[in-house]
């Protein structure tokens, strides 16, 4: 850290107050820790537990008689699955129409035309004030995007916080002497967009591409609002019904099983269900985001210090 | 006027005609046109859709063959029973998230930035994003679950402690506590990164006269970290404000239940419900129009307030 590096230079030691300070703060910070992972922990070895321990609510620290039952169970949930390759079609083809749109508005911003503050404009009000969910709704429907697979890549395409942190970081780390130079050689905006701000552009790609593609993989919402027919329901709507109905009511399911046993193994097994169907469902976001860390914290840092 | 060609598209070129410069740029409104048409599309069309409000919508009439009524969705609304529950469930919700929402952000990315072992602090910082990165549904399921009085971990705590299990998905009293902490626990640390982009920027000459001076850490933190995420933090601040009418509707619908409505009622989650479930477009669309309304206004006027007290704004 640089103030440390001070310290030692200036052969300034710690005083009381500074330790009991770094005392508190390393204190805080382990609490914090246990706080976050904590509960997330708990998911994790409950998806390995045997059902029975888990609804007697013994696992605490461990997995106790450790099983797979929960994840066999799921293997066979037909709905879930669908779900899932429904939400990865909606992510990856959404994010990659959010990134390119945001990335070309992103760019044009950066630019000095006629018209930037109308555009600019349009862009921010937004922020401020909307239609509010029915005319939207209303609009949607006449526009044929109610229940339409259609609505899941377009709604939301472009964040205006996204495309203000795209536009800084394309201000701020494209020097504009290379649109100079490049203009000087006879480029156009389109070569110099695609042949040189793009490929230096790959950090803020990256962190446009994990803020949007988490923010359609976890999207409630649209799914819920704009949606009817199960076989196009996206992942989080399927998993809403599995975390919310299986336990509570089983009685509401009564009819649906013929044999009680059957039933009554269900619900024993919901709750294992239940935290199995959450780390299926997470676990992708969680490891990407562990993968693109570094690459992303940096690249938003860059992209907000003026935002 | 003689340009030269590095110029041609930065800084000086106000004396070039406007016919010349949108010939010359014309592939710059070309990259911005997909991101426009989105906005109209989607943002500025559905104003057109708010005069619904002051009409008696009726679906197969359309939008402009239905008959205007003026105010009396309005009115029906502000003398509706419903009322005063609404609008103190919405207000008191989002008060108390941003009276806890607001600081607890400051102060993690203050403290973060005060842990010595740079892998420490490395891996701090990562872990307190992970909950980020976790689905509303997800966050509100493992609520229910932990949550339950027979077997949920917090429940067993309880007991473990000599208390009596309490039944916090149910009762309506917990709604708040549970809406805004798990709320804490989901983007506190997400919220960090703004305050941590600016500490990072902070000259270190600064910490150097200081350390020099004789400050301990705490006075280093008072004058010189608060100081430079302050403006920051206003701007979020404005920010917020504008959302007190508003809230996160889709977290609110997940975390209601029967028996907890009358305190997780709020206007967004009222305004799906009727809205959509019982297709009462016309009144909930003046109900989302108040509600935009005030959140408009509280905006604008935080905003100018902030401009005289600090000379901190968003615009």
């Amino acid at each position: 850290m640089k103030e440390e590096a001070v310290n030692r230079k200036n052969r300034v030691k710690d005083t009381t107050a500074d330790r009991i300070f770094y005392a508190v703060n390393g204190v805080f910070w382990v609490i914090m820790l246990f706080i976050v992972l904590y509960p997330l922990y708990v998911v994790i070895i409950s998806s390995f537990s045997d059902p029975s321990a888990v609804t007697r609510g013994d696992v605490i620290w461990h997995p106790v008689d450790a099983s797979l039952v929960g994840y066999k169970a799921i293997i066979k949930y037909s709905s879930l699955w669908r779900g899932y390759a429904n939400s990865i079609v909606y992510t990856v083809g959404g994010t990659m129409l959010s990134v390119a749109v945001t990335m070309a508005m992103a760019y044009g911003l950066t630019r000095n035309f006629v018209g930037k503050g109308v555009v600019n404009f349009i862009v921010v009000f937004t922020m401020f004030f909307s239609g509010g969910l029915i005319p939207t709704f209303l609009w949607m429907r006449d526009m044929g995007l109610y229940d339409s697979p259609a609505i899941m890549f377009v709604m939301g395409m472009v964040s205006v916080w996204n495309l203000m942190v795209a536009r800084t970081y394309i201000q701020t780390s494209i020097p504009n002497e290379l649109y100079e130079a490049a203009s000087i050689d006879g480029a156009n905006h389109f070569q110099y967009f695609f042949k040189i701000v793009l490929p230096l552009s790959a950090t803020i790609v990256a962190v446009l591409s994990v803020y949007y593609g988490v923010g359609k993989w976890n999207d409630y919402y649209t799914g819920l609002v704009y949606m009817k027919t199960k076989a196009i329901m996206p992942l989080q709507t399927i998993l809403r019904q599995i975390l919310a109905t299986l336990t509570n009511n089983a009685s509401d399911f009564a009819e649906m099983y013929d044999d009680m046993a059957v039933l009554e193994e269900r619900t024993r097994i919901a709750n294992v269900v239940k935290y199995c169907s959450i780390i299926v469902s997470t676990v992708p976001m969680v490891i990407l985001y562990l993968l693109m860390q570094k690459y992303f914290v940096k690249g938003v840092m860059i992209g907000s210090v003026k935002g | 006027m003689k340009t030269n060609s590095a110029a041609r598209s930065t800084g000086s070129s106000h004396r070039i005609p406007i016919t010349t410069r949108l010939k010359r740029d014309w592939q710059v409104y070309v990259l911005l046109l997909p991101g426009i048409l989105y906005f109209i599309i989607f943002h500025y069309i559905p104003l057109y859709g708010i005069q619904i409000a002051f009409k008696d919508f009726k679906v197969s009439q359309g939008i402009m063959g239905s008959p205007w009524i003026g105010f009396e969705n309005f009115t029906t609304f502000f003398n509706s029973y419903l009322f005063g529950r609404l609008i103190s469930n919405t207000l008191l919700l989002n008060l108390f998230d941003l009276l806890w929402g607001f600081p607890i952000p400051i102060i993690l990315a203050l403290m973060l930035n005060r842990i010595r072992q740079e892998r420490f602090k490395k891996f701090t910082q990562t872990v307190i994003y992970i909950p980020h990165f976790i689905s509303t549904v997800v966050m509100a399921g493992m609520l229910y679950i932990f949550l339950s009085p027979s077997s949920g971990i917090i429940n067993r705590l309880i007991q473990f402690l000599g208390g009596d299990s309490i039944y916090f998905m149910a009762e309506a009293g917990w709604f708040r506590t549970v809406y805004i902490a798990s709320g804490i626990w989901q983007s506190a640390g997400w919220n960090t990164i703004l305050y941590i982009a600016a500490l990072t920027s902070v000259d270190t000459e600064l910490y150097e006269a200081a350390t020099l001076d004789g400050a301990n850490i705490l006075q280093k933190i008072r004058h010189i970290d608060l100081p430079s995420v302050l403006p920051i933090a206003v701007m979020m601040l404005i920010l917020n404000c504008g959302k007190i009418m508003g809230g996160d509707t889709q977290k609110a619908l997940l975390l209601q239940t029967s028996s907890n409505l009358t305190n997780s009622e709020i206007i967004g989650t009222y305004v799906y419900t009727v809205g959509l479930g019982q297709a009462k477009y016309s009144y909930t669309a003046a109900i989302g129009l108040f509600q935009n309304v005030i959140g408009f206004i509280m905006i604008m006027t935080v905003n100018s307030v902030s401009k005289k007290l600090s000379s901190v704004g968003l615009f």
